[in-house]
């Protein structure tokens, strides 16, 4: 009993001693007071990832359907499936759905990131950013994963170059 | 005199039901357009279209894009050679560079407190 006892009062301490909000008083004061320079770094960042998404977005399609697809019909042709390629080719078309997916989710978020009303509620603003960076992470990993995947065509394709005549 | 008065009440008929047909229009204009706006919002199209006001590319960038533009596809038929996996992976490695061309894209440090301007929590507020 004493042991449970300890046990509830440390973790009512320990909730106790979090920060109510991620934000410190000094944090707060400077989003109130640079606010407006605040939204349009966020509105320049909006710019740059639409730029970024049309563009990757156009290449991974390109590779999807112009590279992946191919070459896979075009071994079963030839007699040469690749169980391998195939994996890979579904893996990419799969990744680039979510790309595409969690792209719609991260610039909904900015979206009203950028909306939100940062001089006079900065502790939300704060909280709603870091949402915001939460997605941006999630979008980095996608294309980190996407590339990993161009790279094992890359890789696969080489091997079975030396195989080919 | 009640041909007149007919014809006058005539005319005020017409002009009222000109009215409403114009309002009508009006009306379905704008359901329409919110139905496409919301399509267009919802689908995510909105976060795509750099035709938006403050997305527009810079002149630089669409010469860029001209240059980079390239239609190869691969043949989904004919036999295979080692000679044509070159010629395909030397295709891949012009959209790798082009992928690769773009350093970082997503970066987590874009959205940094650093970067947006706002200060390392002090320790008398934390």
């Amino acid at each position: 009993m004493r042991r449970f006892l300890v046990v509830i009062a440390t973790l009512a301490l320990s909730l106790m001693t979090l920060p109510v909000g991620a934000i410190a008083k000094n944090q707060e004061e400077a989003i109130s007071d640079h606010c407006e320079s605040i939204r349009n770094s966020l509105k320049m960042v909006q710019k740059n990832d639409a730029k970024a998404r049309v563009h990757l977005g156009g290449r991974y399609e390109t590779i999807l359907n112009e590279f992946l697809m191919p070459l896979n019909v075009r071994l079963v042709e030839n007699n040469l499936p690749s169980e391998e390629l195939v994996k890979n080719q579904n893996e990419f078309a799969d990744t680039k759905t979510i790309f595409v997916n969690d792209y719609i989710g991260y610039q909904q978020n900015l979206e009203e990131l950028v909306g939100m009303d940062c001089k006079n509620e900065p502790a939300k603003f704060y909280e709603k950013l870091v949402k915001v960076r939460q997605k941006r992470k999630t979008m980095e990993q996608d294309v980190l994963k996407l590339r990993t995947l161009i790279t094992n065509q890359i890789n696969i394709v080489t091997g079975l170059r030396s195989k080919v005549k | 005199m009640t041909e007149e008065v007919a014809e006058k009440k005539k005319l005020h008929r017409g002009g009222r039901n000109l009215l409403l047909l114009g309002l009508g229009s009006v009306v379905i204009a704008l359901i329409t357009t919110s139905i496409s706006l919301a399509v267009y919002h919802n689908s995510g199209d909105i976060y795509i279209d750099r035709s938006r006001p403050g997305f527009l590319p810079d002149e630089k960038e669409v010469e860029e894009e001209e240059e980079l533009e390239d239609d190869y596809s691969f043949p989904k038929s004919g036999v295979l050679s080692a000679d044509i996996l070159e010629e395909y992976l030397e295709k891949l490695d012009i959209e790798v560079k082009a992928i690769d061309g773009y350093e970082n894209p997503f970066s987590s440090s874009v959205l940094s407190d650093e970067k947006l301007g706002i200060p390392a929590a002090t320790e008398e507020d934390s």
